[in-house]
């Protein structure tokens, strides 16, 4: 027993537990935060998965050619892509939101591995950028102000969706659409354009995601390099209960929870196997949903199609 | 019989450009015509009355006006300018606002959040707020800016559709049915508002009813359609219920039911048949009633109170009226008995057998049939074929042995499809493809070829021409004829003081009054519709 | 003034779409099809002419032809790798039917085929029994991973298009935690290459016998798979209990009214579905299509996902479903043979890809279609 809570003392005393507690939890902010939007106006986004992939792999090939905000760019505008076609199957065409959301998902993925199959893409490590002073506050203090500076970009978008969603007429006519779609279009509201607009956000939010994932973590793309964490985001959304606030705690938590899982192979403790470490987070997204899903109340309308004339 | 005037101008008193023409109106589905060739002229301080039965396009009219729906052919001017009109949006720039009898609040989000949806430029919270205030204070509607609309009553929410539309400053303001949601007291509230903002602002609205009372009372101007078409246009106070009543109808009006149906309860109208119903209240007070519903409670997740202590029984062979001004707990009762709610106390006997209630299919397998208020949302499946949605319930009596047979699933939804004339092209069409009397037709059969012992109808009429009315009428009296407790449910007073042998009243999800059919007291009626006489919260 | 109008037709007249115009519109139909398959083989080749700098599009096409059906023999392998496709694509099937979102059967596969390795490697007994203990195992083990977000789903109102997806991560975890210990699955040291995580072999007599056809050698099982589309279709379409679950997926609360008890139907939907996943998995390990008889890491090989897709492209048609399965198996026996063009073997993932995007199109068009002109023919005059 004292040997588990000696364990347990070596991992939050890590510097790089809150590391990379820090990198996963930012990958998931720019994704959940984006998501949430497009939740609150009705779509669950299954491609989220894909943006991301997209994002980072697009980042991966900007940076070769156009740098880190060539990179970034790149990684906006690939996110932007896959959105593009979800949002306009699923609220133009009114195909399956999940499904369309699913074959993007294997189709990105297809599509990755096949260039990164055929090509070499080249990317470098992104050059940390420290804050002084803030950066030498122990334990936390590098992982927030000691980073590749992508990182910095997150702290501003939190509160630029907070401010989107509440505060803009846009936000509010996002929420109107997300609750009751039909008294949204009595009202005058275009619903579906909205709803795509909300993916384009997503789209661009989650694509710079996965670039950030690959500048932060490693500098050679792989096409496992995202590995489920769009559907985790997504689950964060839930445990947030649709809110911003829950959504970043979510992600947070997320974050320390694949971080813990990486930071006891390397501090030497070998009990648990790599197999379960590595089903953790989503055992525990599991687990968190079980404990949430039926206390929230969710935006009436997600996952509904809306299409004007016949109820 | 004297006639309305067809000039509109009397006496010269409008110099300016009228605030609103339609001129030539034509407007097609498929092969009708909604709208044809219909002239409509709206004028700045003037209630304008357009009366017509459902489905005589005065609705298309307005969706017109407001840009909900484009005209195949005509023009619209206003203020003597053509002009086009393509959305709602492009509506409201022209000055012109629709104060919506359903649908247009949405409910998780609070009164000024609601009233600044659909408006454009920069989001000023304050400033939204302040307007609401100003607007509420001017008119005495009374309301804060900041609650939340799923805890505001009906007649509450009205007032907010009322200012949304007051808020951009309308010119022109059409308001579709409003009374259908309000009580009397509350209708009366909105018709003070609606005078003093005609006469103080000089607006020009139109009031779209069915209720003859209402326009007689309210508006200065009136048009009449039916069909489609204007049938006559003139004053109001040159005309009289009986004429208003024959041009919408075509005819001589002389049954009761059809001036029930159009509201004229008061002797205006001389009655020359008393009434055609003949079946008698039967009520023998030892029978088992068909239906007996003892202390329901219900509660919604958010704790709200949805059924609040609701006893009421319902005998073979009669008609029980459930009458109430909309969201008294009158969906939640249609849904106990639809299986579709659990109660938290309280017992259902269906024929003296107490019924658990939530339980799937429980409520069907006893016996009760229920032709919901929404059948998209749980009559019948949209998707399934006519035939397939006629044996949705027991699919066993066209199986054997699990194994659905085609063929006798065809003859028998054939028979159906004779007996109910449902218009369709045939038992495989999908149900989709129906007009909307006609899916009601079908949940109708299927109800009925169960052979119920109790038999819900909630809102049945709702949203059917005037055909499709009087045959579900029949079809409810003949069912209570044939032994069947009917329970009708219904916010349209006039169905219910036509069809029901017993009447009572619903407020607050409990039974406020009961009435038979012999002393109904109108007056009181609406009165205790409206909560008078019980204690408010 | 006279009144001339009389009031006439009770009843609104109906303009429903009628049997000329479905005529009309079936070469329409065919077009549609037509138009979104070429432009998906079209984007998948310009993929490979301007994403890859090795071959060219025809020799793709080519190449993955001969590999799926040209080619003596590959028939055969191509069938045997329908078989999985087909039994996954069919319990997608019936959970879709039944309004629910399972897409999960990668895991659910892979859960199936390590239950049927743990027992298969185990159990003596006259190889006929055996096989179907096994292949039993599998749709236990697939069905108790579906029914777990089944249950969730109904229990706890979790959303099963996450849990399935999430579960299926956990499951591919999992499996390779008990191929890396020798009381599950790991086979013995001797005889495997130092640290290959393998298990044991199916015994010869535990495996799925294989047939020869005009050169072409293929398992039984695909006779097994076809047959239970057939099951499907049959029970789908023409029982109570299909019909019931079905109505379940239309319209959740007017199935309830009639009877139809959600949980039950739901949570049956999903154990069906996993059990279909979990038996392509059993298939595929004593079929022999997939490696030797054995386990290994990443054994679903995206066979569940394949599945999956096949069921979304056949639109929850249990025998269109058959003809789809066989042109993913195609692509995947096919794409066996591109490693002499040099062109990355996911060029078949991304056909398959863009494949089910584009067959997406055509029902979605139609349905709007058909929707507008139900519209401005029924709306009566409100």
């Amino acid at each position: 027993m004292s040997n588990f809570f000696s364990a347990l003392g070596d991992i939050f005393t890590n510097e790089s537990m809150y590391r990379n507690t820090m990198i996963v939890a930012v990958v998931l902010m720019f994704a959940a935060s984006g998501e949430l939007v497009a939740e609150k106006a009705g779509t669950i986004n299954i491609s989220l998965e894909g943006m991301m992939l997209a994002g980072a792999y697009a980042a991966a090939v900007g940076q070769a050619r156009g740098g880190a905000w060539g990179g970034l760019a790149m990684a906006a505008l690939a996110g932007l892509l896959v959105a593009a076609i979800q949002a306009n199957m699923s609220h133009r065409l009114s195909a399956d939101q999940f499904v369309v959301g699913l074959v993007l998902n294997v189709l990105v993925l297809g599509i990755v591995g096949f260039l990164v199959g055929s090509n070499e893409p080249e990317s470098h490590v992104v050059k940390r950028f420290e804050i002084p002073g803030l950066s030498k506050i122990p334990l936390i203090g590098p992982a927030l102000f000691d980073a590749p500076w992508v990182l910095y970009v997150v702290y501003p978008v939190v509160p630029a969706i907070w401010f989107l969603l509440y505060r803009t007429r846009w936000g509010l006519e996002v929420r109107a659409i997300g609750e009751d779609p039909n008294a949204s279009d009595v009202s005058g509201l275009s619903v579906n354009k909205l709803r795509r607009q909300t993916i384009y956000l997503t789209g661009m939010l989650a694509g710079v995601g996965g670039g950030y994932f690959l500048y932060a973590r490693s500098p050679l793309f792989e096409d496992s390099l995202i590995g489920g964490r769009g559907y985790i985001a997504i689950a964060a959304v839930i445990f947030g209960g649709w809110t911003l606030k829950g959504t970043v705690a979510g992600c947070v938590i997320f974050g320390l929870v694949s971080s813990f899982v990486l930071t006891i192979p390397g501090l030497g403790y070998k009990a648990i196997d790599t197999a379960f470490l590595a089903m953790a987070p989503n055992l525990v997204t599991i687990v968190v949903m079980l404990l949430f899903a039926k206390r929230v109340r969710q935006p009436a309308a997600l996952a509904r199609p809306f299409l004007r004339g016949l109820k | 019989m004297t006639s309305i005037s067809d000039d509109v101008t009397v006496g010269g008193e409008h110099s300016s450009p009228p605030a609103v023409e339609l001129i030539d109106i034509t407007k097609r589905f498929g092969q009708i015509a909604a709208c044809d060739r219909v002239n409509l002229t709206l004028h700045n301080g003037k209630i304008h009355g357009i009366l017509g039965e459902n489905g005589a396009g005065k609705s298309t009219l307005m969706k017109v006006l407001i840009g909900l729906v484009l005209p195949d052919a005509g023009q619209i001017r206003l203020h003597g300018r053509t002009v086009q009109i393509t959305d709602p949006i492009d509506a409201a720039a022209h000055g012109i606002a629709m104060v919506h009898q359903h649908f247009s609040l949405v409910e998780a989000l609070t009164v000024w959040e609601n009233v600044a949806l659909g408006d454009v430029g920069r989001l000023d919270h304050r400033h939204v707020r302040d307007r609401v205030g100003e607007i509420s204070e001017h008119y005495g509607l009374h309301i804060n800016p900041d609650d939340r609309i799923s805890d505001l009553s009906a007649g509450m929410r009205q007032r907010v559709e009322i200012i949304k539309c007051l808020r951009r400053d309308p010119q022109v303001l059409v308001f579709d049915e409003p009374t259908s949601v309000l009580s009397p007291s509350e209708s009366e509230f909105l018709f003070a508002a609606l005078r003093r903002v005609v006469t103080e602002e000089g607006k020009a609205v139109a009031l779209v009813s069915h209720k003859l009372p209402e326009i007689l009372s309210v508006t200065d101007e009136v048009t009449i359609m039916r069909d489609g078409r204007v049938v006559q246009s003139g004053v109001t106070s040159g005309t009289d219920a009986n004429t208003l009543a024959r041009a919408m109808v075509g005819r001589d009006v002389v049954l009761r039911r059809e001036h029930a149906a159009f509201g004229v309860l008061d002797s205006s109208i001389p009655t020359t048949t008393t009434t055609t119903t003949t079946v008698a209240s039967q009520q023998p007070a030892a029978a088992t009633p068909a239906l007996r519903l003892v202390d329901l409670h219900v509660q919604s997740r958010d704790g709200r109170v949805l059924l609040d202590g609701l006893t009421l029984d319902v005998f073979p062979g009669e008609i029980v009226g459930v009458a109430g001004v909309e969201d008294n707990g009158q969906r939640t009762l249609g849904d106990v008995l639809s299986s579709l709610t659990t109660l938290e106390s309280g017992r259902v006997e269906v024929g003296g057998v107490a019924i658990a209630t939530g339980k799937a299919g429980a409520m069907a397998r006893a016996g009760v049939g229920v032709i919901p208020e929404d059948r998209h949302d749980s009559g019948c499946v949209l998707d399934f074929t006519v035939a397939e949605n006629l044996f949705i319930a027991d699919p066993e009596r066209v199986a054997r042995r699990g194994l659905m047979s085609a063929a006798a699933m065809r003859k028998k939804a054939d028979e159906l499809i004779t007996k109910f004339s449902i218009n369709c092209t045939g038992a495989n069409a999908p149900m989709w493809t129906l007009s909307g009397g006609n899916q009601q037709r079908v949940v109708m059969a299927r109800e009925l070829s169960h052979s119920p012992k109790v038999l819900v109808a909630a809102q049945p009429t709702h949203g059917l021409d005037v055909g499709a009315i009087e045959y579900m009428s029949e079809q409810l009296r003949s069912a209570a004829q044939s032994g069947v407790g009917v329970l009708l449910i219904s916010t349209e007073l006039e169905e219910i003081l036509d069809l029901s042998d017993r009447i009572i009243v619903i407020f607050n999800g409990r039974i406020v009054g009961e009435m038979a059919k012999g002393d109904v007291d109108v007056d009181r009626l609406g009165m205790l519709m409206g909560g008078a006489g019980v204690a408010h919260e | 003034m006279s009144e001339t109008a009389v009031f006439e037709s009770e009843v609104v007249p109906e303009n429903v779409p009628g049997e000329r115009s479905k005529a009309a519109s079936a070469l329409e139909v065919l077009a549609l099809y037509a138009i979104c398959l070429f432009g998906a083989l079209a984007l998948a080749a310009l993929l490979v002419e301007f994403g890859s700098d090795k071959g060219s599009w025809t020799s793709v096409y080519t190449v993955i032809l001969d590999g799926a059906i040209r080619r003596p023999g590959r028939w055969g392998l191509t069938l045997g790798i329908t078989a999985p496709i087909l039994l996954v694509g069919l319990g997608t099937t019936v959970s879709g039917r039944a309004g629910l979102v399972n897409i999960g059967q990668e895991g659910q596969l892979v859960v199936g085929a390590g239950f049927a390795c743990y027992v298969g490697v185990r159990i003596g007994g006259p190889g006929p029994i055996a096989i179907v203990v096994a292949l039993a195992c599998g749709i236990i083990g697939g069905a108790i991973w579906a029914g777990i977000a089944g249950a969730l789903r109904f229990w706890r109102n979790v959303p099963e298009v996450l849990t399935t997806l999430l579960m299926g991560i956990v499951a591919s975890n999992l499996v390779g935690w008990g191929l890396r210990n020798r009381f599950l699955l790991l086979a013995p040291p001797e005889g495997r290459a130092n640290r290959n995580q393998v298990s044991l072999p199916l015994a010869k007599s535990h495996r799925i016998p294989r047939v020869e056809l005009f050169g072409n050698e293929f398992p039984i099982s695909i006779v097994l798979a076809v047959g239970l589309a057939i099951v499907v279709w049959l029970v789908l379409g023409r029982t109570v209990v299909g019909f019931r679950l079905r109505m379940l997926g239309r319209n959740a609360r007017t199935a309830r009214r009639a009877g139809v008890n959600q949980k039950r139907y739901g949570i049956g939907a999903m154990l069906v579905s996993g059990g279909f996943a979990g038996l392509a998995g059993a298939v595929m390990l004593a079929g022999g299509d997939f490696g030797d008889y054995q386990l290994v890491a990443d054994f679903g090989a995206g066979i569940g996902f394949a599945g999956l897709l096949a069921a979304l492209v056949a639109r929850q048609r249990a025998l269109v479903l058959i003809f789809v399965a066989f042109l993913f198996a195609g692509l995947r026996s096919g794409s066996g043979f591109l490693r002499a063009t040099g062109v990355s073997a996911r060029i078949a993932d991304v056909v398959q890809g863009t494949l089910v995007l584009s067959m997406l199109l055509p029902p979605a068009i139609l349905y709007l279609r058909a929707r507008r002109r139900a519209i401005a023919a029924t709306s009566a005059r409100t």
